[in-house]
C-alpha cells in the first residue's frame, strides 16, 4: 500500500490505542475489509467548529497495529454526529461511507482516495435540511438508510436512486437515535421521552413501547438487538442507566442496568450474541453485560469491565470483528479484546 | 426449544393438555395454558402447556378423514406449538424445512391465535407478571378488562387488546399455574375457578381413592392422596361421577386433620355442575381412555416431585380451605383498571403486525461460550463491585457532555442560517449560505456566517417594525416594508394637503390600532382599540377579564388626545393616545408612578407623531386614585407645553 502509515506506538496484548490530533466522536467500523485483511476504521473529529475531518486508518489485529492513510483523510466542516459504514458491502473495490451532521452524505473510501458521492437533502423546499442527529443503515436492504432530525422527523433514503423513499414526523420533539430492527421496521428515540416502532407498511401508525418515567426525560441512544429482535436497549439524559425493552411488553422495561457511576453515553449489542451488551459512560467505563434470563433482586451485574483513561463517548462492537470493541474518550479510540 | 420439550414432559403431567382442553372446552373460553416451572431456570414460570379453543382462520390438515371437533382443537393447539418453535427458530433454521406440509404459517392465524402464540414466548418471575403472582400468593387472580390493564399489572394488555382477550384468569396448580382467557367479560367469580378446578383437572384416580380408603390413618398415604389427587388422570367415563364423589366423601374427614385438602368439600351444586358438563365431554374422554393407563405410570413421578418441596405443593389446596368470602379479599385486579398511560388504541392491529414481522426473523437466543471464560486475552477484567478503582474525578460537569454536545449543540451550530428557526414552524429560508463546497474555507464561512447572522438580526427588527407582515422569509419582509413604505409616504402626502386637525384623528385612530394588534401578539389581552369607546371594541375575553363594574372615564370631546382610564377592583387599564413629543412616555410613567400605580404591562407605539399607550397597572397603596383623578393627571402631563 503507497499510502504513508504510522504506526501507533500505544498498544498491549489485548488492546490499541490510537491517538489523534483532535477530539473524538463519531466512529465507524468497516463491515468488510474490501482491500486487505485490515480493518478499516473512520474517525470524526469533534471540534466546535466548521472545521472538522474524517480520518480512515486501519486497524490490523494480527500485529494489533492501527495504521494511519493520509489520503484517505477528509474535510467534513460539520462535526460528523454518526459515521457508518454501508453494512454489506455491494462494492468490490470501495467501502461506502455515510455520514451525518447538516446533511446525509455519502462517500466513497477508495484504496487511495475518498470521494464525495452524494449529499443527501431531504427538504424539497429549501436547499438545507434541518440538522441531523443519528442515522442507521438497513443491514438487509443496503440501498435503504433512515435518518433522524432535530425537526421531529425521520427520513428514510433509497440511496441507490438518492431520493426520499418516506419521511415521517416522528416524535414530538427532536429525535435523537433511529434504529432499523429489520427491512422495514425501525424504531427511534427523542427528546419527547418515548421509543417508537415504525413500520413502513404502515406509515400512519406509530407504535409507543416505552416513555421515560419522569415525562420528558429525553432518550439519547437507541439500540435495536439484531440478535433478538424483542429486545432493545436505550439511554436516558443524565441517567447511568441502560434500559432493556421487550417489545413484547410496551412501557414495562425487563431491566435496568445500574452500575455505571455516572452518565451512559453509548450502548451496543453484540454482534453474535443476543443476551451481551457493552456500555460506556462518563465514568470511564465500558461495561460487558449478559443478560441473565430472569433479573434478581438486586439488580444486574456487568459479567466484565475495563476503565479508560477519561469519559468513554463511543462504542462500536462490530460484526464484522465481534471479538473487538472499538471505544473512544477524549481524543484516543481505543481496541478491546472482548 | 427440543430440549425444553422434553424437559416439559417431566414436569408437565402428560395428559395435561387434554384435561386443559376439557375444562376449556365446557366453560367455552378460548383458551388454557399451563405455566410451570422451567426447569432450566428454577424460579421462572414457562410455557408448559397450553390448548386453544378460540376462533380459527384457516385450517390445515394433512389427513383427510373426519376429525371430531376434539381432535381437531388438540391438533390446532399442536400446530399453534409448532409454528411457534419454528418461527422463534428461525426461518433459515433446517429445522423449518422439516415442517409438515400441513404446518400453519403466520397468515394462517387470527388475532388470538397469534396472541396464544405470542404467550408461549414469555417467562414470568415467580412474583411477577399474572401468572407468578398467582403462585407466588397461592390465590387465583381474576382480570377482567384485560386489554385495557395496566401494563404493570398486566404485561400483556396490548397483545389482549388486539386479541380482543378480556378475561384473563390465573390461579394455581400443580406447581405451576393454569391460565384461562376468555374474549368476553366474565366477572369475578371464584367458584367458577373452584369448579374447573374440581371438575376438570382434579378428577380423582380410582387406585389412589383406593390406597386412601385403606390407608385412612396413615398420614403417608393421605399425603400421596393429596398430592397425586393434583395430578389426575382421565378416567373411564362411567366411573367419573361415581369416583368424583366417592373421593370427595372418603378424603374430606382426613385430609382437614392434616391440613392438605385439594379437593375441597364442594358444594352440591359444584359437583351436580361439574358432572354434568362432564357429561357432555365423555366422548372425548373415552377417546383418551387408551392412553390413560400407560400415562398413570407417569403420574407417579410427579407424585415424588411434589414432595421434594412439600411447602408449594401445600399452598395451592391451601386456599381452597378458605372460606370463600376470605379469598375475595385477593387481589381484585379489576379495580385496579385503568387505561395505559399511552394512548395505544388503534394501534394495536399494526403493533401486532410489527411484531410477527419481528417474531419470524428472530433467532433463539446464541450463547457465545466463549463470553464466559474470557479468555487471558481479554482487555477486560470480570466485574467487581466498586470497580478498578473509584471515579476520581468530581463531576460537577455536566453528565453525558460530549453526547450533549452533539445531540443538543451540533444540530444548533448552523442555526442562524435559519431565519426564524423555533416561531415559524420550521419555515427556513436563506439565501446567503455559502455553497457546501465553499464550506471548506473556514475564514470565509466564519464572517460569512457573522454577515448572516447581522442580517437575519436586521430583518427580524425591520419584520417588527412593518405591521403588515404577514410570511417570515425574507423576499417577503422586503416586499411588505416596500408596500409600507409607499403605503406611508402617500399617507404623509394626504396629510400635508390636508391639515384639518379632526379629519386627521379619525383616520388615525384606526391606524395605530391596527399596529398594535399586529405586533402585540406577547400581550394577547391588551388589544384594545385607542380612542374608541373600549366596550364596543374589546373582544370577548378582554371584556371577561374587566368583570362587571367597570368605570370608564372617556373624553367627550373628539379631540387628538384620548385618555381612557377603567379600573376594576385594584387593576387600573389606562389607554392615552396623544400627539408625540420627545419624552413624554417617561413623564406619563412618572405620573402613573406619582398617582400610587404600579404598572405591569405598557404598550406603546408611535404612528405620525401619535404616541399610543396603553398602560395596565395596578394600585399599590391604601390611597386609591378614582379613575376621573388619574385621568386629570395624566391630562395635564400630556398637555404640559
Amino acid at each position: 500500500m503507497e499510502n504513508s502509515s504510522q504506526e501507533s506506538h500505544l498498544r498491549s496484548e489485548n488492546s490499541v490505542t490510537y491517538e489523534s490530533p483532535y477530539q473524538l466522536y463519531a466512529m465507524a467500523l468497516a463491515s468488510s475489509s474490501s482491500s486487505s485483511r485490515h480493518h478499516r476504521i473512520a474517525l470524526g473529529s469533534f471540534i466546535e467548529d466548521f472545521n472538522n475531518r474524517v480520518d480512515i486508518v486501519s486497524f490490523d489485529p494480527e500485529t494489533l497495529t492501527v495504521k494511519t492513510h493520509p489520503s484517505l483523510c477528509f474535510d467534513h466542516p460539520y462535526p460528523p454526529t454518526k459515521l457508518m459504514f454501508q453494512p454489506t458491502s455491494l462494492r468490490k473495490s470501495s467501502d461506502l461511507l455515510a455520514s451525518s451532521g447538516d446533511f446525509l452524505r455519502l462517500w466513497e473510501v477508495r484504496d487511495s482516495s475518498v470521494e464525495p458521492l452524494t449529499v443527501l437533502n431531504n427538504s424539497k423546499s429549501s436547499e438545507f435540511c434541518a440538522p441531523l442527529t443519528s442515522f442507521d443503515w438497513n443491514e438487509i436492504e443496503p440501498k435503504r438508510l433512515g435518518t433522524s432530525s432535530i425537526d421531529t422527523t425521520c427520513t428514510i433514503w433509497d440511496i441507490e436512486r438518492g431520493v426520499v423513499e418516506t419521511q415521517l414526523i416522528a416524535h414530538d420533539k427532536e429525535v435523537y437515535d433511529i434504529c432499523w430492527g429489520e427491512a422495514r421496521v425501525f424504531a427511534s428515540v427523542s427528546a419527547d421521552g418515548s421509543v417508537r416502532i415504525f413500520d413502513l407498511r404502515d406509515k400512519e401508525h406509530s407504535t409507543i413501547i416505552y416513555e421515560s418515567p419522569q415525562p420528558d426525560t429525553p432518550l439519547l441512544r437507541l439500540a435495536w438487538n439484531k440478535q433478538d429482535l424483542r429486545y432493545m436497549a436505550t439511554v436516558l439524559m443524565d441517567s447511568n442507566k441502560v434500559v432493556i425493552l421487550d417489545i413484547r411488553s410496551p412501557t414495562m422495561p425487563v431491566a435496568e442496568l445500574e452500575r455505571h457511576r455516572a452518565g451512559v453515553n453509548a450502548i451496543a449489542w453484540a454482534p453474535q450474541s443476543s443476551r451481551h451488551i457493552c456500555s460506556v459512560g462518563d465514568d470511564s467505563q465500558a461495561l460487558i453485560w449478559e443478560l441473565p434470563p430472569v433479573a434478581g433482586p438486586n439488580g444486574i451485574d456487568p459479567m466484565s469491565m475495563y476503565s479508560a483513561a477519561s469519559e468513554i463517548n463511543q462504542l462500536q462492537w462490530s460484526a464484522a470483528q465481534p471479538e473487538w470493541i472499538a471505544i473512544a474518550f477524549s481524543n484516543k479510540m481505543q481496541l478491546l479484546k472482548v | 426449544m427440543a430440549t425444553t420439550g422434553l424437559q416439559n414432559q417431566e414436569r408437565v403431567p402428560e395428559n395435561l393438555k387434554k384435561q386443559l382442553a376439557l375444562a376449556v372446552r365446557s366453560i367455552q373460553w378460548s383458551y388454557a395454558i399451563f405455566w410451570s416451572i422451567s426447569a432450566g431456570q428454577p424460579g421462572v414460570l414457562e410455557w408448559g402447556d397450553g390448548y386453544y379453543n378460540g376462533d380459527i382462520k384457516t385450517r390445515k390438515t394433512i389427513q383427510a378423514g373426519e376429525f371430531n371437533s376434539d381432535q381437531l382443537g388438540l391438533q390446532r393447539s399442536e400446530q399453534l406449538r409448532e409454528l411457534y418453535e419454528s418461527l422463534s427458530a428461525g426461518e433459515s433454521n433446517p429445522q423449518a424445512s422439516r415442517r409438515p406440509s400441513a404446518a400453519l404459517s403466520p397468515e394462517d392465524l387470527t388475532d388470538t391465535e397469534w396472541y396464544y402464540l405470542v404467550c408461549m414466548s414469555f417467562l414470568f418471575n415467580i412474583g411477577e407478571g399474572l401468572p407468578g403472582r398467582a403462585l407466588a400468593n397461592g390465590q387465583p387472580i381474576w382480570l377482567c378488562n384485560a386489554h385495557y390493564a395496566d401494563s404493570k399489572v398486566f404485561g400483556r394488555s396490548l397483545l389482549a387488546k388486539s386479541a380482543s382477550i378480556q378475561t384473563v384468569v390465573c390461579f394455581p396448580f400443580l406447581q405451576g399455574v393454569v391460565e384461562l382467557g376468555a374474549t368476553d367479560l366474565v366477572l369475578e367469580d371464584l367458584s367458577f375457578i373452584q369448579q374447573v378446578k374440581s371438575s376438570f383437572l382434579e378428577i380423582p384416580y380410582p387406585i389412589i381413592s383406593k390406597k386412601s380408603s385403606t390407608g385412612a390413618g396413615n398420614v403417608r398415604n393421605d399425603k400421596d392422596l393429596a398430592c397425586s389427587a393434583l395430578d389426575q388422570k382421565m378416567l373411564d367415563t362411567t366411573m367419573i361421577p361415581v369416583v368424583g364423589c366417592e373421593v370427595l366423601e372418603m378424603t374430606s374427614p382426613n385430609d382437614s386433620s392434616y391440613g392438605i385438602e385439594p379437593n375441597q368439600p364442594a358444594e352440591d351444586s359444584f359437583m351436580a355442575n361439574g358432572v354434568a358438563s362432564q357429561v357432555q365431554n365423555w366422548q372425548f374422554i373415552d377417546d383418551e381412555f387408551s392412553n390413560c393407563i400407560h400415562h398413570s405410570m407417569n403420574s407417579s413421578d410427579c407424585i415424588s416431585q411434589t414432595f421434594v418441596d412439600p411447602g408449594k405443593v401445600v399452598c395451592a389446596p391451601k386456599d381452597d380451605n378458605k372460606p370463600i368470602g376470605s379469598c375475595l379479599q385477593e387481589v381484585l385486579e379489576c379495580n385496579d383498571m385503568k387505561l395505559t398511560s399511552l394512548d395505544l388504541r388503534g394501534n394495536d392491529l399494526h403493533y401486532q403486525s410489527v411484531l410477527s414481522a419481528l417474531l419470524k426473523t428472530s433467532h433463539q437466543l446464541i450463547l457465545g461460550p466463549h463470553f464466559r471464560n474470557c479468555n487471558q486475552e481479554s482487555s477486560f477484567i470480570s466485574w467487581k463491585k466498586g470497580g478498578l478503582r473509584n471515579c476520581k474525578k468530581q463531576r460537577d460537569e455536566t453528565p453525558q457532555k460530549l453526547l450533549k454536545k452533539i445531540l443538543f449543540e451540533v444540530p444548533r451550530m448552523d442555526k442562524n442560517r435559519v431565519l426564524e428557526s423555533s416561531e415559524d414552524n420550521g419555515i427556513k429560508d436563506d439565501v446567503c449560505r455559502p455553497e457546501a463546497d465553499e464550506f471548506a474555507a473556514n475564514l470565509h464561512v466564519l464572517s460569512e456566517r457573522r454577515r448572516r447572522e447581522k442580517l437575519n438580526e436586521r430583518f427580524i427588527t425591520l419584520k417588527s417594525l412593518v405591521p403588515s407582515i404577514s410570511k417570515f422569509d425574507k423576499v417577503s419582509i422586503l416586499d411588505d416594508t416596500i408596500i409600507y413604505l409607499q403605503e406611508l409616504e402617500r399617507k404623509v402626502e394626504e396629510l400635508e394637503s390636508r391639515p384639518e386637525l379632526p379629519e386627521l384623528v379619525g383616520r388615525t385612530k384606526r391606524k395605530p390600532k391596527d399596529t398594535i394588534e399586529r405586533t402585540s401578539d406577547n400581550y394577547g389581552n391588551n388589544k384594545i382599540s385607542n380612542g374608541k369607546k373600549p366596550p364596543n371594541k374589546r373582544k370577548a375575553c378582554d371584556i371577561d377579564e374587566m368583570e362587571p363594574e367597570i368605570e370608564y372615564v372617556v373624553p367627550k370631546d373628539g379631540s387628538t388626545d384620548n385618555i381612557t382610564v377603567s379600573t376594576n377592583d385594584k387593576n387600573v387599564l389606562i389607554e392615552i393616545r396623544c400627539p408625540w413629543r420627545e419624552g413624554i412616555l417617561i413623564e406619563i410613567m412618572d405620573a402613573v408612578s406619582n398617582l400610587h400605580l404600579d404598572s405591569h404591562s405598557v404598550q406603546s407605539s408611535t404612528t405620525e407623531e401619535i404616541l399610543s399607550a396603553t398602560i395596565k397597572s395596578k394600585y399599590k397603596g391604601l390611597t386609591v386614585a378614582s379613575a376621573g383623578k388619574i385621568r386629570q393627571s395624566l391630562h395635564r402631563v400630556v398637555w404640559k407645553c
